[in-house]
């Protein structure tokens, strides 16, 4: 087999220059790039943490704009509503979403298989038509969606979310080379034989549910400061579950870097194909996420492991 | 209290229209194996093409109802052998996103050719009274449709050699498996007839609503909760859960809102899956 | 004085609808004893299994371990107890590595681990594929696999359902050697088995069900030459 690189200081040195290159950005950068960028990092990390979850235990999240609206209405709304400063708005946003997981994952996470799937985004779908309703308007200003300035530079942001996705991808990386990830893994290939093995399946599943909700809250959070705005139907559109579930997959799913090769690229093929078909776009991309599953079901990093580019083992 | 029976009245009607998707549906999932995020966009194409034969055609919206069955069955059978086939034994996840993007595709090239603006046939107006009530002449005809086809199904399926082969595969596929039953053709020419439902039901509401793209979108949702509340597989369950829905759909928006109506879907599918998965009837 | 029995079954009822799996089924194990669970296909050995496992719960009837009551205990609560078992259907982790598929079951923490899981390859004679996927391994070789797991688990009450089937004659002496040595360690085995010459020759005792009750139990030359017995197995 041929390593794609050559060795491990080398790996070391280039990860080095990369941060320091991005932390850099914003001194040189136009305002163009660095919105490229933050969203970039913002589903760097929606990708990164559906794959925690899905890509290990095998149980498909279809919801995962559940935990994006969940987060991202607490936080605007503690800005907009009660003048809460971001840096304290986002964290906050960020745990009640993780708390209320505990009991969501503990209720839900007893169904299997596409039922799952299935019930996470009647969870998004309900939520987000709860939100548009009359009843809530008081809290939720109902359907009309919500403005708000934060008072944060874009470079700020900028460098709030870069350090989000890092610690994202060194959470990831973690679990993954864990017994823990090994447990998800094995709960993904039998869930009942890991169990008469010792494993306790409920506490492990909840267990990565909760992480994953955090950090994909804490961008989500972050995301709706940067759009200055948020509205029922964009907080919880099925585009932000899909999205970071594509670009995972094309990255290569349950891997730790498949979910940012496939955020980086994916975001830059919306920008081109945005910028050349823009009426039709939406129809190409539905057609790109055919072409992805009847073609290219292990996604870039399963295809380079598959050509002997990448090795194929797992280090603990 | 004569007020309610007219909103029983009304969502059993609605309901009809909603069985047909989710007996499409639940065809099609519980039969073949693949979830068809999609389904929806069908209904769409059923409205459609029911509009464009009679703007262009000037043909008979009736006539159109039953022209779909054939039209769409057939285009269910193709894509079936063309695309969904390799979804069979694979993990769910990637039927969920290839359907998603077939969904994706269809309703926006149908916005694309066809614009947003809002469509309807206007072929049947005007209100049939009945024992004190009032009904849109559009509404009942549609009731009917959608009651006939149903029936035509259920004979189908009781009487036929396919229709017998689809109720054992529904019933136990393994077993239908080693018998032979459940063959690469009898999964295509289920996935048809999900597919001609789908669009019977939408040649069937374009006589009463309004036709744009979009449209799908609220199908598929309802549809999920049929199948769901009927039970995987399970079509007299879906016809249940069809009018089960619509008449919740009916007192919902008259006590309540339109809006808190939308919840519906997504609250049934919530409380069947975690206090009766297998659906609220036995087969 | 009779030493507590490792596992007692008492009174044990499961149903599936109308089917009755298991009707008032009782019995022991003692620590350290072999014993064969026989019988017809469906006549409920399987699904003892899985009311010990936890896998299931029985609709009446209780489970004891070592004298404390496991019958509403979750699977993997068992398990740690000391409690393992392998399926009739070999259930590994395919796309995981042999080390892989060890090392996730481990209760003992840090480094241990891995020496343990290196001491079962070893012991399974497995150990240079130690890297290689599960799904790789031959039938017979993930059977030895699936054991090792529950060795992992540090297991005092083995369960095995069907060890031998479908391994040739061979590797079955070299299984149920291994078992025997595990065995003078203190290990105590329930086997399910068809192979009646596996049973007489390994088994010290014998429990044979049929469509759910307990027709027999006893001693293996015993029960070789009970009558009803032979006749429900054999129709005559």
């Amino acid at each position: 087999m041929r390593r794609l690189f050559g060795n491990r200081s080398q790996i070391w040195i280039g990860i080095v220059l990369l941060m320091a290159f991005l932390i850099a950005f914003p001194f040189f950068a136009t305002d163009y790039w660095m919105t490229l960028l933050i969203l970039i990092f913002i589903f760097t990390v929606y990708a990164s943490g559906w794959n925690l979850f899905s890509g290990l235990t095998g149980y498909t999240n279809f919801g995962l704009a559940w935990f994006i609206g969940v987060s991202g209405y607490v936080s605007s709304l503690l800005i907009a509503d009660y003048n809460f400063f971001w840096l304290l708005a986002w964290p906050i946003g960020a745990l009640f979403t993780s708390m209320i997981s505990i009991g969501v994952g503990y209720i839900l996470l007893r169904i299997k298989g596409v039922y799952f799937a299935i019930s996470m985004v009647a969870l998004a779908e309900g939520t987000r038509e709860l939100f548009g309703t009359e009843y809530l308007s008081p809290i939720t200003h109902g359907g009309k969606g919500v403005p708000f300035v934060a008072g944060i530079g874009l470079s700020t942001l900028y460098w709030a979310i870069l350090l989000l996705a890092f610690l994202s991808l060194i959470v990831c990386y973690m679990i993954f080379s864990s017994k823990f990830g090994l447990r998800l893994l094995a709960i993904r290939e039998d869930e009942q034989a890991a169990e008469t093995l010792g494993i306790h399946t409920t506490r492990d599943k909840i267990t990565t549910f909760v992480i994953s909700a955090f950090l994909v809250g804490l961008a989500g959070a972050i995301h709706f400061t940067y759009q200055n705005y948020i509205d029922p139907s964009f907080a919880f559109s099925i585009h932000l579950t899909i999205t970071p579930i594509v670009m995972t997959l094309f990255g290569g799913i349950g891997t730790v870097f498949g979910p940012v090769i496939g955020a980086t690229l994916f975001t830059f093929i919306h920008e081109i194909l945005w910028a050349e078909v823009t009426l039709l776009y939406m129809a190409f991309f539905g057609g790109i996420l055919m072409a992805l599953i009847l073609f290219f079901p292990q996604g870039l990093l399963g295809w380079m492991k598959e050509r002997g580019i990448l090795p194929r083992i797992r280090k603990i | 209290m004569v007020n309610f029976i007219e909103i029983l009245i009304r969502g059993l009607m609605l309901g009809s229209v909603y069985a047909l998707v989710g007996m499409g549906l639940t065809l099609v999932w519980g039969v073949v194996g693949i979830v068809n995020i999609a389904h929806g966009e069908f209904v769409m194409l059923g409205a459609y093409f029911a509009f464009w034969a009679f703007s262009l055609l000037h043909l008979n919206p009736l006539f159109s109802v039953a022209l779909s069955i054939p039209v769409f069955f057939f285009a269910g059978v193709v894509i079936h052998r063309r695309i969904t086939e390799r979804l069979v034994k694979e993990h769910e996840l990637s039927a969920l996103i290839l359907t998603f993007g077939m969904s994706i595709l269809i309703w926006n090239l149908a916005q694309f050719f066809w614009t947003n603006t809002y469509r309807s046939v206007s072929y049947l107006t005007g209100n049939f009274p009945f024992m004190g009530l009032v009904f849109g002449k559009g509404k009942t005809f549609s009731f009917g449709l959608a009651i006939a086809i149903t029936a035509a199904l259920f004979l189908f399926l009781k009487y036929s050699k396919w229709g017998k082969a689809i109720r054992a595969t529904s019933q136990n596929s393994e077993v239908a498996l080693v018998c032979g039953i459940n063959t690469m053709k009898m999964r295509m020419l289920t996935f048809g007839m999900g597919i001609g439902l789908a669009g019977a039901a939408g040649a069937i509401v374009s006589l009463q609503w309004v036709i744009f793209p979009q449209m799908g979108g609220s199908y598929i949702s309802k549809a999920f909760a049929i199948v769901v509340l009927g039970g995987l597989g399970n079509i007299q369950g879906a016809l249940a859960g069809g009018l089960i829905i619509g008449m919740l759909e009916a007192i919902v928006t008259q006590y309540l809102s339109a809006k808190m109506a939308q919840i519906i879907p997504s609250v049934t599918i919530l409380i069947i899956l975690l206090l009766r998965p297998t659906g609220l009837f036995k087969k | 004085m009779t030493k507590e029995p490792i596992l007692r079954i008492e009174d044990v009822v499961k149903k599936f609808g109308e089917v009755v799996a298991l009707d008032h089924c009782s019995f022991d194990i003692e620590s350290g004893s072999i014993t064969g669970l026989i019988g017809p296909n469906g006549a409920g050995k399987t699904t003892l299994f899985n009311l010990i496992t936890g896998v299931l719960q029985p609709d009446q009837g209780h489970i004891y371990l070592r004298g404390e009551e496991i019958t509403y205990k979750k699977p993997y609560q068992i398990a740690r107890q000391g409690v393992g078992r392998t399926y009739q259907i070999i259930r590994i982790f395919p796309k995981m590595t042999l080390l892989e598929n060890l090392i996730v079951v481990g209760k003992v923490k840090g480094r241990k681990v891995m020496e343990r899981a290196m001491d079962l390859l070893h012991l399974v004679k497995l150990a240079e594929k130690k890297d290689d996927y599960a799904s790789d391994l031959s039938f017979g070789q993930q059977k030895l696999l699936s054991l090792a797991q529950v060795l992992m688990l540090d297991a005092k009450l083995i369960l095995l359902d069907e060890p031998a089937a479908g391994i040739n004659p061979t590797l079955q002496n070299e299984l149920m050697a291994l078992i025997h040595q595990l065995n003078e360690g203190g290990k105590t085995f329930i086997i399910i088995e068809h192979d009646m010459n596996l049973i007489m020759g390994h088994c010290e005792k014998a429990i044979a069900l049929n469509y759910g009750q307990k027709i027999a139990e006893g001693s293996c030359s015993v029960i070789q030459k009970d009558e009803s017995l032979l006749e429900h197995y054999f129709g005559r």
